[in-house]
């Protein structure tokens, strides 16, 4: 099994694929969406955007950058010189003004070249990247985030009708909306049983990690398992299944990691388990499969 | 209510702790406006929280909906979806307390075995003020380690004879031989460790995390501490619940802290003749009470105590359940001794910490105490080495085997580090070490750093980093970004600063060990 460095790596190689196979190389990018709106989230949202609006101002959007801080307008469209917002990001270091603020890394010559021909073009949220040819290129530290599953947040109100009703938890992985949802069940595994399971079809390929661990689930629930065709991971230790539910896994081509501990699943199960395309992590400690395969000589 | 038998009804005042008849928040005058706002910020959040089970959840979705939430306000973010997506979902401490002596443990030394009892340089000390234990000595002799290393594994971990079962999980470990403080006793070094300042008051680690990210499993406490029997007694430090408060953060986010001896909670079995009804019935009507208070006097302390007796009934069910060990196959205590089988031992409380993990528990601090070895060092660290390698290492490998090891993060460590020169007399056999706080070494485990990595180095004398020095405020922020969250970002808002568990100072994350 390739360790997790190396598992990374392949995420990575995976990101960057996905990325070239669609990104539109600036043909159909705005330049803002593109260029403005990512330097902004590096270096200010921190403290200008959902969760501190230093001054009363959020970078964190096209509108509120227009909107300006409680002072007024700090984008002037067609007036670098003149707007505020160039002006914090140009002064020296040692400037009381400067921003970032608190001593933290500035912008770069390019990323401040990218702010000052944007506003110059008359600070537009649609002009696109190839509108800019003279704008020079910014070093992404980070290859951008590949979405692991759709955005959930239009399906918001179904995802809380069935927590309500099912007693499981349906929780974002993290802020970004493309990380997909944990279906969690630790607080009342008795819960998740199969029948459960079968009614979160209408979010199923939201499910990017699901936590049935301690839970009744049995073979006959996995066969719901194997609709959610954006699961990751998978936590079935101590759960009901046995050997022969493993196949109704076997569509799930994104599965990287699988938890059988003290299941029943036997040796055939595992073997199931293994064909499984993605799979890089796969833990069967105390399930009647493993006892067999560590009896063999 | 104004019956004459109650001797309240004619003096609504008389305990000045009798609050409902006590001045509202809106009724005070003269105060700020903006301590009233944040005040406010402060009482909607903590409601919002108090609503329990799918308020935690709901919380996150709300607001990363941007959906207008009644409760949120600049001041509390109330977002409880980590930042970015998070590498480790749980983490369990292993805090030797006391302060194990980097020397016997993970910062070998071999140049020092050539220089036992020559006297440490002054250019090394650079006039480093030291401890009044120490600072009245005429010699500063160099005391090598008694115990031998051996390097092990395919990641080379020089590692102590004293720990051979750890030494067989090399390969799981990122050592960090370079963290420092500015802390040189214990109360405010462990303070620092716990939550990051040596003043207390402050929330801890657990409780940020609570915070931050709610919790996993609503039947049990989030964050959970527990305290372990010492094979020795010499030079114990007290241990007291500001290690794990929730300083200013809502009372729910303080870790309850399980017993060592009887039962791990106290009173949490229905006296006899009370059923669970009659429990339940009377929480509902304590409950129903507390919320008229709230809503009378809008005081935050309220909702706290009213998911704390949710809490406590919940706990009812949970708490038997987790420390019923009879499901525990054979193998477990093959690999965790037979001492895991007494409550309250650093055994007991590992495999506990597993079952914890299990079950969804955020964080679970367990301290083992009695590491403080400035006198006859060579025995007793073997005492407590002898106590603590076998269940550590189990946990470690328990963890792994059952697949928990990829997201839950394992540390180990004390507060900080010792000196390479004896206090008190030096012998062959014997001496002392002072403490030191220029550097230390930890190790990390699973949760998403890079097993098998040694990062940090010491000069010869570990008296001085030569190389990536890690504070305390970089490890919290490392531990925190595991976790998915943003040092910088995970803030509350309290006596006008947005606080944060790394403060003002700059800490940093280090890349280097993130897998
Ligand atoms: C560490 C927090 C922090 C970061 C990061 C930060 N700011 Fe600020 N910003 C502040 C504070 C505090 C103020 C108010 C004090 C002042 O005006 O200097 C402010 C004020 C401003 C103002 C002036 C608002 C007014 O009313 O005049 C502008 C414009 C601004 N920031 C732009 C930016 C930009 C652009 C970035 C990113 C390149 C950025 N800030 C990053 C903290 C920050």
């Amino acid at each position: 099994m390739p360790s997790s460095p190396e598992l990374s790596r392949v995420r990575r190689r995976l990101a960057l694929a996905l990325l070239l196979a669609t990104a539109p190389l600036g043909a159909e990018t705005t330049f803002y969406q593109d260029r403005i709106g990512p330097i902004l989230e590096r270096h200010c949202v921190v403290c200008h955007g959902p969760e501190k609006q230093k001054a009363g101002l959020r970078l964190d959007s096209f509108a509120w950058v227009m909107k300006g801080a409680e002072s007024g307008a700090m984008v002037l469209p067609g007036n670098a010189a003149g707007s505020e917002l160039h002006r914090r990001i140009t002064l020296p270091a040692t400037d009381e003004e400067v921003m970032p603020s608190e001593g933290k890394p500035l912008l770069s010559r390019e990323e401040i070249r990218n702010v000052e021909l944007w506003i110059l073009g008359g600070a537009s949220a649609t002009k696109l990247v190839a509108e800019f040819p003279g704008a020079p290129a910014i070093g992404r530290p980070k290859a951008a985030a590949v979405a692991l599953a759709p955005d959930w947040r239009p399906r918001a109100d179904e995802i809380r009708r069935l927590e309500a009703e099912l007693g499981v938890r349906l929780v974002p992985r993290s802020q970004q909306p493309g990380d997909g949802l944990i279906l969690r069940t630790a607080g009342s595994p008795r819960r998740a049983d199969d029948a459960a399971l079968a009614r979160l079809d209408p979010v199923a390929e939201l499910i990017v990690e699901a936590e049935l661990a301690r839970t009744p689930v049995t073979d006959a629930g996995l066969a719901a398992v194997g609709r959610w065709t954006n699961l990751r991971s998978l936590d079935l230790s101590r759960a009901k299944v046995s050997g022969s539910g493993i196949a109704a896994l076997a569509g799930l081509s994104r599965l990287e990691a699988l938890n059988l501990t003290d299941s029943a699943v036997d040796a055939g199960g595992i073997e199931r388990a293994r064909a499984l395309p993605a799979l890089r992590r796969l833990w069967a400690f105390g399930a009647p499969g493993m006892a067999a395969a560590e009896a063999r000589p | 209510m104004h019956s004459p038998e109650n001797p309240f009804a004619r003096d609504p005042h008389l305990c000045s702790d009798h609050a409902g008849e006590g001045p509202s928040i809106w009724s005070l005058p003269g105060l700020p406006d903006a301590l009233r706002r944040e005040w406010l910020a402060l009482e909607t959040r903590r409601h919002f929280l108090g609503r329990g089970m799918q308020a935690f959840g709901w919380a996150g979705l709300a607001s990363l909906l941007g959906r207008p939430l009644a409760a949120q306000t600049a001041a509390s973010p109330a977002v409880l979806a980590p930042h970015y997506a998070p590498r480790a979902k749980r983490a369990i401490y292993l805090f030797m307390a006391g302060s194990p002596s980097q020397f016997e443990t993970w910062d070998h030394k071999p140049v020092l075995q050539r220089m036992f009892d020559q006297d440490l340089p002054e250019s090394v000390r650079g006039g480093q003020v030291l401890t009044g234990m120490t600072a009245s000595q005429a010699r500063f002799p160099i005391a090598p380690s008694v115990y031998k290393f051996a390097q092990h594994g395919q990641a080379g971990h020089w590692v102590s004879e004293l720990f051979p079962h750890t030494a067989r999980i090399a390969d799981e470990l990122c050592v960090l031989k370079s963290l420092h403080t500015e802390a040189i006793n214990h109360e405010p070094a462990i303070l620092q460790l716990t939550t990051g300042n040596m003043f207390p008051g402050r929330p801890s680690l657990g409780s940020w995390l609570s915070y931050g990210l709610g919790a996993v499993n609503d039947e049990l406490p989030t964050f959970v501490v527990m305290t372990s029997k010492m094979p020795h007694r010499t030079n114990v430090q007290a241990l007291s619940n500001r290690l794990w408060s929730s300083g200013f953060l809502s009372p729910e986010h303080a870790a309850v802290a399980l017993r060592s001896a009887g039962d791990p909670v106290l009173h949490l079995n229905n006296p006899p003749g009370v059923s669970g009804d009659v429990r339940r019935a009377m929480i509902d009507g304590v409950n129903a009470l507390n919320r008229q208070l709230f809503e009378r006097v809008g005081d935050a302390e309220t909702n706290a105590r009213i998911a704390q007796y949710e809490m406590a009934f919940r706990m009812q069910s949970s708490v038997p359940e987790l420390a019923d060990l009879s499901s525990e196959p054979q193998s477990t205590w093959d690999l965790y001794g037979e001492k895991a089988k007494e409550p309250g031992t650093y055994a007991y409380n590992c495999l506990m910490a597993r079952r914890l993990a299990e079950r969804g528990v955020r964080f679970t601090q367990i301290f083992l105490r009695s590491w403080d070895q400035h006198s006859n060092l060579p025995r007793n660290i073997k005492l407590m080495a002898e106590e603590s390698d076998q269940p550590t290492a189990a946990l470690v490998t328990d963890l792994k085997r059952r697949g928990l090891l990829d997201d839950t993060l394992v540390v180990w460590g004390g507060e900080f580090g010792r000196t390479c020169y004896s206090q008190g007399v030096l012998t062959a056999e014997n001496y002392g070490r002072d403490h030191h706080p220029r550097c230390f070494s930890m190790w990390m485990a699973g949760g998403g750093v890079k097993p098998g990595l040694s990062f940090g180095e010491t000069d010869d004398f570990s008296y001085n980093i030569v190389k990536d020095p890690v504070h305390i405020r970089d490890l919290h922020a490392t531990m925190l970004h595991l976790f998915g969250l943003d040092h910088n970002r995970l803030s509350f808002r309290f006596q006008g600063l947005d606080q944060r568990l790394t403060g003002v100072l700059p800490a940093k994350v280090i890349d280097a060990i993130l897998a």
